[in-house]
């Protein structure tokens, strides 16, 4: 679990991050979204000790990142694949990493299959593409199976199928009863992988709860093949319509699925689509941190 | 790299260590790190072989010194500057690749971190220059002639493993204070390259009394010593400290 408590780093005059807190619970993949400059990373950071915070506090697993006698062995953490040495092989890389956790060598050859750099290990660091980068960094924080994965942007450089194992990866960790928190620029990619979302802009949360609620709009999209009519029945039954993505959509607030369908059945009017007008993930992110 | 893979159990079970790793296995590791390199591993090699390679050169050339005090000493002088470089590498060089954050990430406590670095480079300095001392003198017994002494040799020798200890945590010391190796190299070799010669140029009793590598020359030499053990020490501690209070207080971003 990570608790980040009232989290704020000034630099100077300008505050960078302000009281950020939130709380990441077993079993879940949490994203952590915001614009370039939002304080995602420095946040990270902060959790982590590699940057000490103006005020406030984060706790992995109920003490301080410093405090924890193995760190790696509790979390797991990625923030910038490019932090290795090129003149090192991927596998001394992480026989290094390994022998300072204190897990068995063996676990290198592991890691080192299941992100799929294998066959790269004994070749320098400095020829990998940075798809290999980022794998590597993901199997350095997979050494010691630790309960926590912190990942900053994980999905960069690495190809669709790369992403979808990724997804797939974290998934199972948190299946598992691991706690995961990424950050990622990747909407799309966010949305089929998290079950909860940090949102977070100009240095502050700007929303925090399961991904299901916040993407949860008001009122109903229903498609017919006779839009001017149905517009009209639904304004005279009291329920607000504008246009919807194309002409034969419609888009009714503060109405539920029922209603409109009951309203287009008396009329007569042939539908071809109803859903829940939910938000798109792209749409909730720039509603939230425009500034 | 498919999902297949992810289907595997594990073969083996992390079980990773539940205490801190102790100060002598990260000693050991940050050895380890600073020979994992090419660049690591041939300033080690250098600083090993070259004096050696210079002795054969002295001998063959006849200008054979008058004892095996002054041609460690003058041996030494090189293996000076590279084993001031392998310092500064096992530090800056963590800085400028950013292996820094894996480092800190695994070991948070940044002065058991600095301890152990400065711990390595003094048994990686003090290893380096017992080669340099044992190749020396293996050539010196080959190719030396008559009239060349060996008294003082003994001497010679513990005064060069202590400065070459010295030199490396100097090094390390100044790695970690200026936080980028390119930098600290090139500053490094001007100050003691040229800033000392102009200082023992025109203040040479200042530059007596700064000037690490007459320093390690003199003590090596056996003249001067108690200054000498002085101005080392004195390198070496006011570089450390600048390394480590900078290093506590650097954010890594």
């Amino acid at each position: 679990m990570i608790t980040v408590s009232g989290l704020t780093k000034r630099y100077g005059d300008q505050t960078v991050v302000d009281r950020v807190s939130f709380t990441l619970e077993p079993g879940t993949v949490t994203g952590f979204l915001g614009p370039n400059g939002a304080g995602k990373t420095t946040t990270m950071r902060m959790v982590t000790g590699l940057v000490p915070p103006s005020a406030g506090e984060a706790l992995v697993d109920g003490r301080r990142y410093a405090d924890l006698p193995n760190p790696a062995a509790v979390m797991g953490t990625l923030l910038d694949a490019g932090a290795v040495h090129p003149g090192r092989t991927g596998r001394t890389h992480l026989r290094i990493l390994a022998d300072t956790i204190g897990v068995p060598a063996r676990r290198v050859d592991e890691v080192l299959e299941l992100v799929g750099i294998a066959d790269a290990a004994r070749r320098r660091i400095g020829g990998y593409s940075l798809g290999m980068r980022q794998r590597l960094g993901i199997a350095g924080a997979l050494l010691a199976d630790p309960p926590v994965l912190m990942f900053d942007e994980p999905a960069n450089g690495l190809d669709p199928e790369g992403i979808r194992w990724m997804r797939e990866l974290l998934r199972r960790h948190a299946a598992r009863g691991g706690t995961v928190l990424l950050s990622s620029h990747l909407l799309g990619e966010v949305q089929h992988t998290v079950d909860r979302l940090v949102v977070i802009g100009a240095g502050r949360v700007v929303a925090d709860g399961p991904i299901a609620e916040l993407l949860a709009g008001d009122g109903v999209l229903v498609r017919t093949l006779d839009p001017v009519g149905l517009a009209a029945a639904l304004r005279a039954a009291g329920h607000p319509v504008t246009p919807g993505a194309d002409p034969a959509e419609l888009r009714v607030a503060a109405a539920t699925a029922e209603q409109v369908g009951t309203v287009a059945a008396r009329g007569g009017h042939v539908l071809t689509g109803l859903r829940p007008a939910d938000r798109g993930l792209e749409d909730l992110f720039f509603q939230l941190t425009a500034a | 790299m498919t999902a297949a893979v992810l289907d595997r159990a594990p073969v083996v079970s992390p079980r990773p260590a539940t205490r801190r790793a102790s100060l002598t296995r990260l000693t050991g590791l940050e050895i380890r790190k600073s020979l994992s390199t090419r660049s690591g591993r041939a300033l080690t090699v250098a600083a090993a072989v070259l004096p050696a390679s210079g002795a054969a050169m002295i001998f063959a050339l006849g200008e054979q010194p008058p004892n095996a005090a002054i041609l460690l000493a003058v041996l030494g002088s090189l293996v000076a500057m590279l084993l001031l470089a392998v310092g500064v590498l096992a530090t800056a060089g963590e800085w400028t690749h950013g292996t820094v954050q894996t480092t800190f990430l695994t070991v948070p406590q940044r002065g058991r971190v600095l301890t152990t670095k400065y711990a390595g480079m003094a048994l990686l300095g003090a290893t380096i220059a017992t080669v340099v001392v044992g190749s020396t003198y293996a050539v010196a017994a080959i190719g030396a002639g008559p009239g060349f002494s060996w008294q003082g040799a003994g001497l010679a020798a513990v005064a060069t493993v202590a400065s070459g200890a010295a030199l490396a945590v100097t090094g390390a010391g100044i790695g970690a204070a200026v936080a980028n190796a390119p930098a600290a190299l090139t500053g490094t070799y001007l100050v003691l390259l040229v800033g000392m010669t102009i200082l023992n140029g025109v203040k040479p009793n200042w530059g007596r009394n700064v000037d690490p590598l007459a320093a390690a020359f003199n003590l090596i030499g056996q003249d001067s010593s108690t200054r000498s053990v002085a101005v080392l020490a004195g390198w070496l501690v006011v570089t450390a400290v600048a390394g480590a209070v900078v290093t506590r207080r650097r954010a890594i971003s």
